[in-house]
């Protein structure tokens, strides 16, 4: 809501800076999100007086003029206006000035003659809406003042919240002020002057939805001259932020944000027989609104209508064929209350939303609707002429009073921690006109207000009475009357104190496991990523997995159809991933894209879908990505890139800091998104119960889905699993055994094997095969080349043999390593070489 | 052989001996000459052998002799020894001689996630009072994240949460991490201490400060004393915590539909420190989180009843904390991912 202070001036007296005024409201809970200067954008621009105006010796259309503006030669303008005569004061903008929009002004020569200068439009001040006119000043403007001076104002913005529709208006907020300062508030004048005929002679409301429209007031006014507002008032309007219209509109918009009560005009020669309906449409019912959209209207849209059909949009927009126009000459003022509901329903409907459905959406005290059909006519009477009919229709003449909250004192206290005695609460409502007295005995207090009301017998004396004004339709509850004490008192007199309540028990952290998989990451070299978990329907479906992994303990399966967003804001955002993949890559592609090579990033986040009961599930998951170099190159390295064994390496710290088995995997060849001769599924497990903790899948993106990326790199490696305990869990404690006393033996083998034999098959064989006494079994060398055929690889694996209780004999090192042989051959096909 | 002729012999073994050490260029040429001559072997003994033609009388002369010998040999390959040695020694540390201005071997880390660590930064200072980690759906129902916080269908301050819906009926992207309130409130009982971050949505254009996507951390404190002067309290030490221990901090009023008082609380501008700069809107202050006691209706849809608990919710944007902190001026560049930006947080 923008505020000008001038205008504010009008009904409370400020006598604080705008500074102190913004702070002041701010800490009452109007918070000005800004103070600005209007008319600041005047620069150079002063009072002038119209010494001579001739007519240009070679342009019919333009004027010469002589300005004096105080001192100085007279100035020499070329104008183009024709509303301009001597003697009057208009402002000048000088050479060097600069006008709103940043235009500048310069000298210049016009068809011949020089132009010292430019005669200003209200248009072009962005002072009025008049923009072929020169905008003529009072005859007592002061020759040669800056006009900022004159016209300026202080706009405040105030954020008005939702609550308080009451304070959405001038008035409104010129009672805050009264409460922050403790000034008084003057009311504006709103009887008008009825010299017209009885109302009833001209005008009739039937109201058939009172449930929709509670109140109707209409007020005739006839013999109205349309044509623009006086300047200050355009210039009011155009502070406060709204263009002026004519008179008549203006006076409906004045009124708006004055009272905070929206007013609709008709040309009451388009309302057959001044008989006006309010009902609800019937399907089939069309009407071009003011803003020439021509409606279907459903029947769940409030009418305001004549015989003939509808006339306008109840509290949102009212209709084309009866605007008010240059050549209106009676009109009807529609001063109304809608049910909030309804308003912002339709409002939504037809994604209509102005400054009037707002403030009716919010709820509107009923007897504005009286007062704000009066000032109106008086505005239009004052502003248009004309007479305004005596008396008014009103489809529910009855206003009901103030309502009553009661409240205890000791509670408000009790809530806010502080020790405000019953006098200095009941001061304190009295500062925004809430009136307080003793409760009757049998009060009850409402302390909720919700689906189910909770209401709470007095038990003692303590209970007071708070009358709320009518306009107060926010206060309720107990509650509210607690925080109206705290906001008038200021929330800096509430102490700052430490909580003296009883700790709750003990919770286990359930992100343990999330931050110790994201920190075992980060050791490993890799940067944390968060991607959206809104993608676009395409690259959801490109980029989820065909089947899940093996499933994990605790953890939700990643299965089930995608959930889409039915209000996306663009397509690119509209789905909700089920793998983390698509937004790792797009992670690298930015970074590709911008200079960055060797890339290792990951994300620990969720996936997301619906299941066939029509639930939503989430699951977490562990994404990897890397591009170009593991190892990056320095002066003394070469630069290593990033495989497979990375991935796998990446899989296993993490398995072991969560204290799992060493990871398995198994060759995948059917992941449409992997490379099939460089992906697998990889599995870690409990050492002690076998079960899976980790499962997912790693491996090189597939060449072709790396080609539909815009990415220049020959390879992406990408990894996604699910963790136990991801979810909330903790991580498993570590049982500790006392380092071996007794020394160990190594041994090392050099297998001769096809290339097509997993490597971990020769593993597990030797492990199973090397008897108890086989502590690690490590490939620390892979041979390809001569003397071997092309086909085949040498695998050399580390054996260490290990007792606990003993020193080893080299017989029984010998017979372990002779059976593991034995096995070897007999169980691969192998070969030792010696 | 004779006396003489022994002792003669032993005398030029001597001579030659030390000539030798005197002469050896190196530890490897020493150890060779000390094996040459005194070894099991060496030339000491051999000359020793010659002993047994004496006569007895004169054999411990020779033995006397023999050892004096044996003496200044060691001695003096001990001392010929030590020269070379530490020569040795030196010439060593001269050719393993290094630019030690070299740059290091680079040692890869990753960072952590500035929105992460802001809520676990956030986490780690409510942990001090007691506060517990909780987390609740992302896809949500309406009538936890609207409705059970006093929030009807068609209030008009649904407008202060513009919604995404999903097409499954009654769900939709939580707007705020505050239906977590709701969920703590339903599963466990007071004295509750619980925090709640996590990832929201909204239906908001994207600029500098707004996304559709961010985090959130909730705070949710009930028992049946807890006052608006300990949401206050709390406040201002988390403010201390996180912005520094000197930070002035306001308390004013704001407007959520589910607390009642509901709270705005400010920090001192970190850029300007108070006058008022472009950062703070001239204000001096700088907004960093929403608060308020729990709305009665809440804690009636908590399952608790208002007459007996009150407590305090606050909410904030890790994000936010974050870009006032390190200055960060454009909210993008947490879900863009440049590394250039991420590896900021080392």
């Amino acid at each position: 809501m923008r505020v000008p202070l001038s205008w504010l001036r009008d009904y409370v007296d400020v006598e604080l800076t705008p500074e102190q005024l913004a702070e002041r409201l701010t800490l009452l809970g109007m918070e000005v999100k800004g103070i600005e200067r209007f008319g600041s954008d005047w620069q150079n621009v002063v009072v002038g007086e119209l010494l001579s105006v001739e007519r240009h010796p070679r342009a019919d259309r333009l004027s010469l003029t002589r300005v004096t503006i105080g001192e100085g030669e007279p100035l020499d303008i070329v104008c183009g206006a024709t509303n301009i005569a001597v003697g009057q004061r208009v402002p000048v903008a000088l050479p060097g000035a600069v006008l709103p929009g940043d235009r500048r002004i310069e000298r210049t020569e016009k068809m011949g003659v020089v132009s010292n200068g430019m005669l200003c439009s209200g248009d072009e001040l962005r002072l009025t809406s008049d923009a072929d006119g020169i905008l003529i000043l009072r005859p007592d403007a002061p020759v040669g003042s800056a006009l900022a001076d004159l016209y300026g104002d202080v706009v405040l913005d105030v954020d008005v919240k939702p609550n308080r529709g009451d304070a959405l208006s001038i008035v409104g907020l010129a009672r805050e002020v009264a409460a922050a300062t403790g000034a008084v508030i003057r009311w504006p004048e709103t009887d008008p002057d009825e010299s017209g005929l009885p109302v009833e002679n001209r005008l009739s409301v039937d109201v058939r939805d009172s449930l929709w429209c509670p109140r109707f007031v209409g007020r005739w006014i006839d013999g109205v001259s349309v044509g623009p507002s006086p300047d200050r008032i355009q210039m009011r309007l155009q502070a406060a932020g709204m263009r002026p219209i004519s008179n008549v509109v203006d006076a409906s918009n004045y009124v708006m944000l004055e009272l905070g009560k929206p007013i609709h005009i008709f040309d009451a020669s388009a309302v057959a027989d001044g008989r006006i309906v309010v009902r609800r449409a019937v399907t089939g019912e069309r009407l071009e609104t003011l803003d020439h959209v021509v409606r279907d209207l459903d029947p769940e849209t409030l009418l305001i209508a004549d015989e003939r059909g509808p006339l306008g949009i109840a509290g949102v927009m009212g209709g084309a064929s009866s605007e008010v126009g240059e050549r209106t000459t009676e009109v009807i003022v529609e001063s109304a209350i809608f049910d909030p509901v309804a308003i912002r329903r339709t409002g939504q409907r037809y994604a209509l939303r102005s400054e009037a459905s707002l403030r009716f959406e919010k709820g509107q005290e009923v007897r504005l609707a009286r007062i704000g059909a009066d000032r109106t006519a008086r505005l239009i009477a004052e502003w248009a002429g004309g007479h305004v009919a005596t008396g008014r229709v009103d489809s529910a003449p009855d206003e009901p009073g103030p309502g009553e909250v009661a409240f205890r004192p000791s509670r408000v206290n009790r809530l806010l921690g502080t020790a405000f005695s019953p006098d200095e609460q009941r001061d304190l409502l009295a500062r925004v006109g809430i009136d307080t007295r003793v409760a009757p005995v049998d009060t009850s207090i409402v302390v909720s207000n919700g689906t189910q009301p909770l209401a709470v017998p007095a038990a003692g004396a303590d209970v007071l009475l708070a009358v709320v004004p009518t306009w107060r339709r926010d206060i309720a509850i107990e509650a509210d009357i607690t925080e109206e004490i705290a906001r008038v008192r200021g929330y800096e007199h509430v102490p700052s104190t430490v909580p003296a309540t009883p700790m709750p028990e003990f919770r286990a952290d359930p992100l343990q496991v999330r931050d110790a998989v994201r920190e075992t990451l980060v050791g490993a070299g890799l940067t944390e990523s968060v991607t959206h978990a809104l993608i676009s329907a395409a690259q959801e479906e490109r980029f989820r997995w065909d089947v899940d992994a093996a499933a994990v303990d605790g953890e939700e399966r990643a299965e089930g159809r995608p959930i889409t967003v039915t209000n996306p804001l663009s397509s690119d955002h509209a789905v909700l991933r089920q793998s983390l993949l698509h937004g790792l890559l797009s992670t690298v592609a930015t970074n590709v894209r911008r200079g960055r090579v060797d890339i290792a990033v990951f994300e620990v986040g969720k996936g997301y879908a619906r299941r066939s009961d029509d639930t939503a599930a989430e699951w977490w998951r562990l994404g990897i990505a890397l591009e170009g170099a593991f190892e990056t190159a320095a002066w003394n390295r070469p630069r290593r890139l990033a495989d497979v064994a990375d991935l796998v390496g990446i899989i296993a710290a993490v398995a072991q800091r969560l204290g799992l088995a060493r990871p398995e995997t198994v060759s995948l060849v059917d992941e449409p998104l992997l490379h099939p001769g460089r992906a697998t599924t990889v599995v870690a497990r409990d050492s002690d119960t076998g079960r899976i903790a980790i499962a997912g899948r790693l491996g090189e993106l597939h060449p072709a889905v790396l080609a539909e990326l815009d990415v220049r790199t020959e390879r992406i490696l990408v990894a996604e699993v699910a963790i136990r305990g991801l979810a909330g869990g903790s991580v498993p404690v570590v049982r500790s055994v006392p380092p071996p006393r007794y020394p160990a033996v190594e041994r090392d083998i050099a297998v001769v094997a096809d290339r097509a034999l997993a490597a971990d098959r020769i593993d597990a064989t030797i492990r199973d095969a090397a008897g108890t006494l086989l502590t690690e079994a490590t490939l620390f060398d892979v041979y390809r080349g001569a003397p071997l055929d092309v086909d085949e690889q040498s695998l050399a694996f580390r054996l260490v043999f290990q007792a606990a209780d003993r020193t080893l004999v080299e017989d029984e090192v010998d017979a372990a390593v002779a059976t593991v042989v034995a096995r070897l051959v007999s169980d691969l096909g192998v070969r030792i070489r010696s | 052989m004779d006396l003489a002729q022994l002792t003669q012999d032993l005398e030029d073994l001597r001579a030659d001996a030390v000539a030798g050490v005197d002469g050896a260029a190196d530890v490897a040429t020493l150890e060779a000459l000390e094996l040459d001559v005194l070894g099991r072997k060496g030339r000491l003994t051999s000359v020793l052998r010659g002993i047994g033609a004496l006569p007895v009388e004169d054999r411990p002369r020779v033995g006397a002799v023999a050892n004096a010998v044996r003496q200044a040999v060691e001695s003096a390959i001990a001392e010929r020894g030590t020269v070379l040695r530490a020569g040795a020694l030196e010439a060593r540390l001269r050719s393993e001689a290094i630019d030690v201005t070299m740059p290091g071997r680079p040692i890869r880390r990753g960072t952590l996630h500035p929105s992460i660590e802001a809520m676990s930064e956030i986490a780690a200072i409510f942990a001090q009072f007691g506060f517990v980690v909780y987390e609740s759906p992302e896809v949500e129902d309406d009538l936890t994240n609207f409705q059970k916080l006093n929030i009807p269908p068609d209030h008009p301050a649904r407008d202060l949460w513009d919604t995404l819906y999903v097409d499954i009926p009654g769900l939709l992207l939580r707007t705020h991490t505050s239906p977590g309130q709701i969920r703590v409130m339903e599963s466990t009982k007071p004295p509750i201490r619980a925090l709640l971050p996590g990832r929201c949505f909204r239906y908001e254009a994207v600029d500098a400060s707004h996304g559709f996507e961010f985090f959130q951390v909730e705070g949710l404190m009930i028992d049946e004393g807890v006052t608006l002067g300990d949401l206050r309290g709390l406040l201002d030490q988390f403010a201390h915590a996180m912005f520094g221990a000197g930070k002035k901090t306001r308390f004013r009023p704001g407007y959520y539909p589910f607390t009642e008082p509901s709270v705005a609380f400010d920090v001192e501008c970190l850029v300007c420190g108070g006058p008022g700069c472009a950062a703070c809107g001239r204000s001096g202050w700088m907004t960093i989180l929403g608060a308020g006691m729990v709305h009665p209706v809440v804690l009636q849809y908590g399952g608790l009843d208002p007459e007996r608990y009150q407590g305090f919710a606050f909410g904030m944007g890790p994000e936010r904390i974050k870009m006032l902190r390190h200055g960060i001026t454009d909210l993008r560049l947490f879900l863009e991912n440049d590394l250039r930006f991420l590896e900021q947080f080392r």
